[in-house]
C-alpha cells in the first residue's frame, strides 16, 4: 500500500495567493495521473472549493471532528495525496495541533509523506514565522514559497536576515511563483475552473468556453514555469516515488 | 496537412528598410491571387499601411494587454482569411515575445494557419542576432530572409543561414526612380487597375514588370510553405 501524502499550503497572512498555490498544486498532481483530495480551511465559503468543487471539502481544521476527517481517513482514501489550503493565520497552530495528534511522529516514522508549503508575504512580520513554524516541524519537506503572481515585490527583505531564517530549517527549499498577467489571473477568477481547464478552453462543466487565445496562452506559459519548479523540487517522487515525474505538458 | 491560409509577418528591428512596402506587395499580392486578405499595421506612428490600404487595413498596438487580445486572437480566428502584419520596429520585441509566450505559431498551425516572417535583412549586429532569435524560438514558422535591393547589395547575406527546405531569400527588387512618385501617394492599391491606368504607358509596362518579378517570388514563397510542412510531416510522420 502506497504511502499517503499530506500537503500543508499556509501563510501566517492573508493575501500572499496560498489558494493560488494549492490550486497550482491540485493541477500539477492532477496532470500527473496522481489521486487528491483538497481540504479548505476557509469556512463557511471555500476560495479552493469554488476551483476545485469536486475534490474539495470545507473543513474547520481546529475542531477534533473535522481533524479526524481529514487524519483518520488517510489510509483508507481514494486519493494519494491531501492538499490542505490553511487559513491565514492558523499555520502555527495548525502545526501545533498535528504534533498533538502524533501526526507529525507518524511523519517521522515515516508512515506518512508531511510536506509543508510555506508562502511567504512580502514583510518580515512573515519571516519571523518561519523560525515558529521550524520549530514545530522539524523534519517535513519545507518549501518555502515566494509568490511574485502579485507582482509582489521582496525588497523588504534584507538578504542577510532572510538567509538566517531560511537556515534554520533543515532542508528547506525554495519555490518561486512568477507573475501572471494580472487580466489572465483575473479572466481564471471570473471563469472559476481550474488553470489546467482555462487553458483547455473548458468551462466549469467541462463545456467548451471561449476564453481568450492570449490569456489562456499567458496561463499556459505561466503554469508551465511554476510546474517546472515543482519538477525541480521532484514533488512527484515526494509524493509517489514510483511515477515518473516527466509530465511538463500543461495542455494538449 | 493542408494550410486553409496564412500569416505573414514583414518584420525588422531596423526603421526604413521597406517593411511597409513589402506589406502593401503582399497585401495586393494576396487580392489579386482572389484571397481574402485582412492588413494590420503595427507601427506607432505613422501607420503608412493604414493610410495606402485604408479598406483593408486595421490599427493594431500591443502594448496593453487588451491590444494583444484583440490582435492575437484575431489573427488565430477567422481561418479563411489571409493575413499580412507590417511590424514596426519598435514592436519587433514585444510582439515576438508575447508571440513566443503563447504559443502563438502552434495553435495558428492547430487551426491550421501557417505563419511565415518575411524579415529584411540589413548588414547590422542588431538584425543579425534578432534574425537567429527568431529561428530559435519560432521553429515551425517559415522564416525568409528579404533582400530589399534597393539599400544595396547583399554582401552580409550569408550572415542570415537559411533553414534546410525553407525558402532561399526573396529578392525585392528596386523600383525605377522614376515609378516611385506614382505608388508612394496614399491611397495606393497596386490592385487597383484604374489608378494605374492614369500612368504614362510606359510607366505602366515598366511597373507590371517590376510587380510580375516581386509576385514570382511570393509565388515561390508560397510554395515553400507548403513544402515546408510537407517534408515536416514525413520527417516525423505525424501529418498533424
Amino acid at each position: 500500500m502506497a504511502r499517503p501524502a499530506v500537503i500543508l499550503v499556509g501563510a501566517d497572512k492573508g493575501g500572499v495567493g496560498k489558494t493560488t498555490v494549492a490550486r497550482t498544486l491540485i493541477d500539477y498532481f492532477g496532470a500527473h495521473q496522481t489521486p487528491t483530495r483538497a481540504f479548505d480551511t476557509e469556512a463557511p465559503r471555500g476560495t479552493l472549493k469554488r476551483f476545485h468543487p469536486e475534490l474539495t471539502e470545507v473543513v474547520d481544521v481546529t475542531s477534533v471532528s473535522d481533524q479526524m476527517k481529514i487524519f483518520d481517513t488517510l489510509g483508507s482514501a481514494d486519493a494519494k495525496v491531501t492538499v490542505i489550503d490553511v487559513r491565514a493565520g492558523l499555520l502555527s497552530s495548525t502545526l501545533q495541533a498535528l504534533t498533538d495528534i502524533g501526526f507529525l511522529e507518524s511523519a517521522k516514522k515515516g508512515q506518512i509523506t508531511f510536506a509543508v508549503f510555506h508562502i511567504l508575504g512580502s514583510s518580515i512580520a512573515s519571516l519571523q514565522e518561519i523560525a515558529e513554524t521550524a520549530r514545530v516541524v522539524g523534519d517535513a519537506n519545507y518549501f518555502l514559497v515566494k509568490n511574485f503572481i502579485n507582482n509582489t515585490t521582496f525588497f523588504e527583505w534584507d538578504p542577510a536576515t532572510y538567509n538566517s531564517y531560511f537556515k534554520k530549517i533543515k532542508g528547506a527549499e525554495e519555490i518561486t511563483i512568477p507573475k501572471l498577467n494580472e487580466m489572465a489571473y483575473e479572466q481564471v477568477e471570473v471563469a472559476s475552473v481550474p488553470f489546467v481547464s482555462f487553458i483547455g478552453n473548458k468551462g466549469v462543466k467541462g463545456e467548451a468556453a471561449n476564453n481568450s487565445f492570449v490569456l489562456r496562452g499567458y496561463v499556459r506559459h505561466w503554469l508551465g514555469n511554476v510546474w517546472g519548479e515543482f519538477d525541480r523540487v521532484k514533488l512527484v517522487d515526494l509524493v509517489s516515488p514510483k511515477i515518473e515525474s516527466n509530465v511538463r505538458q500543461v495542455a494538449g | 496537412m493542408a494550410f486553409r491560409s496564412s500569416i505573414t509577418i514583414v518584420a525588422s528591428p531596423r526603421p526604413r528598410v521597406g517593411k511597409t512596402l513589402l506589406a502593401r506587395l503582399l497585401t495586393d499580392f494576396h487580392l489579386s491571387e482572389g484571397r481574402l486578405v485582412a492588413a494590420f499595421d503595427l507601427n506607432a506612428g505613422e501607420r503608412t499601411l493604414a493610410q495606402f490600404l485604408p479598406d483593408k487595413t486595421t490599427t493594431a498596438s500591443i502594448r496593453e494587454i487588451s491590444g494583444q487580445m484583440a490582435l492575437f486572437d484575431h489573427l488565430v480566428a477567422h481561418e479563411d482569411l489571409t493575413k499580412v502584419i507590417d511590424l514596426g520596429h519598435e514592436s519587433f520585441e514585444s510582439f515576438f515575445s508575447v508571440a513566443h509566450q503563447i504559443d502563438f505559431v502552434e495553435e495558428a498551425r492547430r487551426r491550421s494557419i501557417a505563419v511565415a516572417i518575411l524579415f529584411t535583412i540589413t548588414p547590422d549586429q542588431t538584425s543579425i542576432g534578432a534574425y537567429r532569435g527568431l529561428r530559435d524560438r519560432f521553429s515551425r514558422a517559415t522564416l525568409a530572409p528579404v533582400h530589399n535591393e534597393i539599400l544595396g547589395p547583399a554582401q552580409h547575406r550569408d550572415k542570415y543561414p537559411l533553414a534546410t527546405g525553407g525558402p532561399g531569400v526573396v529578392r525585392m527588387p528596386a523600383l525605377a526612380p522614376g515609378l516611385r512618385r506614382y505608388i508612394e501617394t496614399p491611397p495606393f492599391s497596386f490592385a487597383d487597375s484604374g489608378k494605374v491606368s492614369t500612368m504614362p504607358p510606359d510607366s505602366q509596362s515598366e511597373l507590371q514588370r517590376w510587380l510580375r518579378r516581386i509576385y514570382l517570388e511570393f509565388r515561390e514563397l508560397d510554395l515553400r510553405i507548403l513544402l515546408a510542412d510537407l517534408r515536416h510531416s514525413i520527417q516525423f510522420g505525424s501529418g498533424t
